[in-house]
């Protein structure tokens, strides 16, 4: 057997990756571990419409579950306030077994040939460039060979590992994650509810995002806690009457991209690549970015028969120029947070209440340094 | 490190943080290689299940 190009994963980096691959008419396979693509679920399953823009698609309502609005942040103390995007940006809530799925379709129609069940167990590695994959289907090993592959094999990609790239994180720079699908939780279904809080969600935060039939997706996210997500979930969900009908687990990078995204024969995308927001966790409409990038670098290398690392720079200057910017400042906003306790969290929560982010002046900031001078300490480097 | 797979969701999130390559994911089963595991935890704190334990004894003998 013989490709172009090997995607390995198929959940949104691998599908939308493929699929531009094979728009632009190259010979691409898809690898697939899970005998069904979307599941499990390993997302709160939240995303803006810039994911559409990205995929050149209406978004459909076979998987749309719901549309957001803005967020109401709740402070440990008990403050909330509701927060809109400053553009007319729309959110969604997505089902992503469905929306996975039917990205994967589309990268068949296009073109892309899917393996499923199939485990990739080791590249081939020809004069240090990767020429292949050896994979395993049920109780069949087999070697199969291509000009590239792409690695979207989710977060700590041992993909890239054996390409040489260095995917190790550090546990504080890993969310833990747990969610719940429930019934029977009250809330709005047009805005998500975060919330902040050492007791709440250490080093992270808790999570409500609704969907339209009363299902809501409730989860936490903490880094570097002696207790588990799941004993914090367990905790946050007693101060609901909703009943868990489905678990979810996962791991997500919250600290920038991994420090090389190519090299001969390869490149790196989604959660694999470290494409994910530091501060909110969120990485779907960065994976489609960054993944549309790399099936289109893809398609350019195999055409102009150059798949060597000095051609796919090109690939990580694209994705950087697109959504670097996006990374970094929300890394530099995490950090802040990070240092935050719970009381300048409160203080932080009274100010932005009824606030227009907008209309915040130097008037109104002399007001919270006689609240929480610490606070505004905190703050300085990123107002 | 001690495993118990009972308490695995099969994330992966483990191998993220792994700094020896002890752990990897297969077909929804992760496998541990306990000849190259050094017992450093990172695994244990990351795991959002708390499926992975410090053999107590082994690091008692480290001591």
């Amino acid at each position: 057997m013989k490709y172009d190009v090997i995607v390995v994963g198929g959940r949104i980096g691998g599908s939308v990756s493929s699929l531009f691959a094979s728009k632009n008419d190259v010979d691409v396979l898809m690898i697939e571990k899970n005998p069904e693509i979307g599941v499990p679920l390993q997302c709160a399953e939240a995303t803006s419409e810039l994911t559409f823009k990205t995929l050149g698609i209406q978004p459909s309502k076979r998987y749309i579950c719901s549309k957001i609005y803005g967020v109401e942040v709740h402070s440990p103390d008990g403050t909330h306030f509701k927060m809109q995007p400053s553009g007319d940006e729309m959110g969604y809530i997505l089902d992503r077994k469905v929306f996975d799925k039917s990205l994967a379709v589309e990268s068949a129609k296009a073109g892309t040939d899917i393996m499923i069940w199939t485990t990739v167990k080791d590249l081939i590695i020809k004069n240090g460039k990767v020429k292949g994959v050896v994979a395993k289907h049920l109780d069949e090993t087999m070697e199969i060979k291509a000009d590239m592959v792409i690695a979207a094999d989710g977060v700590g990609s041992n993909i890239s590992r054996m390409a040489g790239i260095n995917t190790l994180y550090g546990v504080k720079d890993v969310g833990s994650c747990v969610q719940y699908k429930m019934v029977g939780i009250d809330a709005d279904p047009n805005y998500m509810q975060l919330y902040f809080g050492r007791e709440v969600a250490p080093g992270g935060y808790a999570w409500i995002f609704p969907n339209e039939d009363g299902v809501t997706n409730v989860g936490i996210g903490i880094r570097d806690s002696n207790e588990t997500a799941y004993h914090y979930l367990n905790k946050f969900i007693s101060n609901f009457n909703g009943m868990p009908f489905e678990m979810n687990v996962g791991g997500v990078p919250l600290s920038g991209p991994v420090e090389k995204t190519y090299t001969d024969g390869l490149i790196v995308v989604g959660d694999a690549a470290g494409h994910v927001d530091p501060l909110t966790g969120g990485g779907i409409h960065l994976a489609t970015s960054c993944a549309k990038i790399a099936g289109e670098v893809a398609a350019e290398a195999i055409k102009n028969e150059d798949t060597s690392a000095e051609f796919l720079k090109r690939y990580e200057e694209e994705w950087k120029n697109k959504i670097g910017s996006i990374i970094k400042n929300s890394l530099k906003y995490r950090k802040v947070l990070d240092k935050l306790n719970d009381k300048e969290l409160n203080a932080l929560a009274r100010f932005l209440k009824g606030r227009d982010l907008d209309s915040i002046t130097s008037t109104s900031l002399l007001g919270l340094v006689k609240e929480s001078p610490s606070l505004v300490r905190h703050l300085k480097n990123v107002l | 490190m001690k495993f118990d797979i009972e308490r695995c969701g099969y994330c992966g999130a483990c191998i993220s943080v792994c700094p020896t390559g002890s752990l990897e994911l297969t077909e929804n089963r992760i496998i541990i290689e306990n000849k190259t595991c050094d017992d450093c935890g990172r695994c244990s704190i990351i795991c959002p299940l708390g499926a992975f334990f410090v053999e107590v004894e082994k690091n008692l003998s480290k001591l």
